[in-house]
């Protein structure tokens, strides 16, 4: 086992990605106005609302949050399921098996780059101008390593998500339906929408034992709550690595069952 | 290219097509059930979101949550048409990248038409039954008046309204004659298209005025449907919906044609 076949995939991955410049610019664009729209509609939100601070939650503390919510998003976007159903689809997967890494660790490092690539160019400059704009509100101390911690678990558990989505289309055959059906619950179950201080009592129990909140609501927490105690930062990251060391092998044991199955025409 | 050819010509030719498209979808039938479910699934969700911020909320600038699911619902009928008709503009950059448009430019009928008229996309009607079903779930909350032309005018307006939403996409797909890396801008564009679920009066007046005239997002369900939401609130450009939608399909027309027609057929 050496780094280097690690570093040289990571490489090749932010090369590629650097690559299109412009696309990076009318992402960039993209989020800016997906930014416009939810400062406005919750704005409007809080207008209608009796008192300024709704769950212990002001419009600035909301918009930071979901500032936050949108860039980590962005950050972690991954396109292992496409990737995966594709070349199950074309039978290319009875390749990739042969290499000399395991398929889960070749599809991890393999896209890694392009996040680490985002990570640089849009969740960095983002973290900047809130800092920036939000005069202090968020303090920096423990909790920034706390949240580098955390985010960093976010991304290995997004994409032990992604990996078993991926994993799934070995029986479906069909990628849109099932991909599109991820998107959509891991934003709304992690948060990203509409932050789980919001939900219903009852709906945020459920929520929160799930592994989607984990994603954006964990580190985020840790992030724009400095006052935490280390206990409190403790009992909030145990849910979370629990659910990573959870997926980390029901993931990898999903789609070692899942190989069984595959039938690939022609190859 | 020969648009000389009578609409009947057209429709005959579009039938059979479509019929074969949908035949070999059918062999996929896995994919079929899957997709339809996906695109329910999101609508479902979608509305989900609005009912959690109005769990805690009483409404978003005067808007309450059955006018919001009204918008939202309008929003997605008048989608319907781009996604069922128009889709196969999602996979315009591949077969320009990999140089296999080439074979469009073969045929003796019209270019867009023919390309268009290659994919009928069933799951488009999943979001139909949704938006259908979300607008008559509100139009009964909010006990909003059923005149005799209200039916008529809801098609009329729903139609319209669907003419700028085939304009943007068809926009954002023909990028892909410039550019290498366009999935972007289809990308974008969907980012756009979320800004028609809500009322545009959120906004400020340069965003508002942005949304009329340079990327006219508010026709996609905001002024068409003020008629039936709110009757005595009606603007102007509720009246300029379908004309205005005309000139913006025309317009993104002669931009794909434009791309389209330069294209060298040797791929990128």
């Amino acid at each position: 086992m050496s780094i280097k076949k690690y570093s040289s995939m990571i490489r090749a991955g932010i090369l590629d990605a650097l690559q299109f410049r412009l696309a990076l610019i009318v992402t960039t664009v993209g989020n800016l106005l997906y930014l416009l729209l939810i400062y406005h509609l919750w704005k409007a939100v809080f207008a209608s609302a009796d008192s300024p601070v709704v769950n212990g939650m002001t419009f600035s503390d909301t918009m930071i949050y979901l500032v936050f919510a949108s860039s980590l998003m962005n950050f972690m976007e991954m396109w292992v399921v496409w990737f995966m159903g594709r070349s199950i689809q074309s039978g290319e997967i009875a390749c990739d098996l042969l290499r000399p890494i395991s398929y889960r660790s070749w599809r991890f490092f393999d896209g890694i780059g392009e996040n680490i690539v985002k990570f640089v160019t849009t969740f960095l400059p983002t973290a900047i101008v809130v800092f920036i704009v939000s005069k202090g509100a968020i303090k920096l101390g423990s909790n920034l390593l706390f949240f580098v911690f955390s985010a960093g678990l976010s991304l290995v558990i997004n994409f032990y998500i992604n990996f078993m989505v991926g994993t799934i289309c070995m029986y479906t055959d069909t990628i849109w339906g099932i991909n599109i059906m991820k998107v959509v619950i891991v934003e709304l179950f992690s948060g990203a929408t509409v932050p789980i201080a919001f939900f219903p009592d009852s709906i945020k129990q459920i929520v929160l034992l799930l592994p989607f909140q984990t994603i954006v609501n964990t580190p985020l927490q840790l992030l724009l709550h400095p006052e935490f105690s280390l206990m409190e930062r403790f009992t909030m990251l145990a849910p979370q690595i629990t659910w990573f060391v959870i997926l980390f092998f029901v993931s990898d044991w999903f789609f070692n069952i899942s190989l069984r199955r595959i039938t690939v025409n022609g190859g | 290219m020969n648009m000389k050819k009578g609409i009947l010509f057209y429709l005959r030719i579009y039938r059979k097509i479509v019929v074969q498209d949908i035949k070999s979808k059918m062999s996929y039938r896995a994919d079929f059930i899957i997709s339809m479910i996906g695109m329910i699934f999101t609508n479902i969700c979608g509305a989900l979101g609005f009912w959690l911020i109005f769990q805690r909320f009483p409404s978003i600038d005067g808007w309450n949550y059955n006018e919001m699911m009204f918008l939202y619902g309008f929003s997605l009928i008048s989608a319907t048409p781009a996604q069922c008709l128009f889709d196969n503009n999602w996979n315009l950059r591949i077969v320009v990248y990999d140089g296999s448009f080439i074979k469009y430019c073969f045929r003796p009928i019209n270019l867009f038409f023919y390309y268009m008229s290659e994919v009928f996309d069933v799951k488009g009607l999943g979001q139909f039954l949704f938006g259908i079903i979300a607008v008559a779930y509100s139009w009964n909350k909010l006990s909003l008046p059923f005149h005799w032309y209200s039916l008529p005018l809801f098609i009329f307006m729903a139609l319209s309204a669907s003419l700028f939403v085939i304009a943007l996409l068809n926009l954002a797909s023909a990028t892909c004659f410039w550019l290498v890396h366009s999935f972007f801008a289809l990308q974008l564009s969907n980012t756009l298209r979320d800004f028609a679920k809500y009322p545009i009066t959120i906004f400020g007046l340069t965003i508002r005025n942005l949304l009329t005239f340079v990327i006219p997002v508010a026709f996609m369900a905001f002024y068409p449907s003020m008629p039936f939401l709110r009757e005595t609130q009606v603007q102007w450009q509720t009246y300029l919906t379908p004309v205005f939608g005309i000139f913006f399909l025309y317009i993104s027309y002669k931009v794909w044609m434009k791309g389209a027609l330069a294209y060298d057929g040797t791929g990128n």
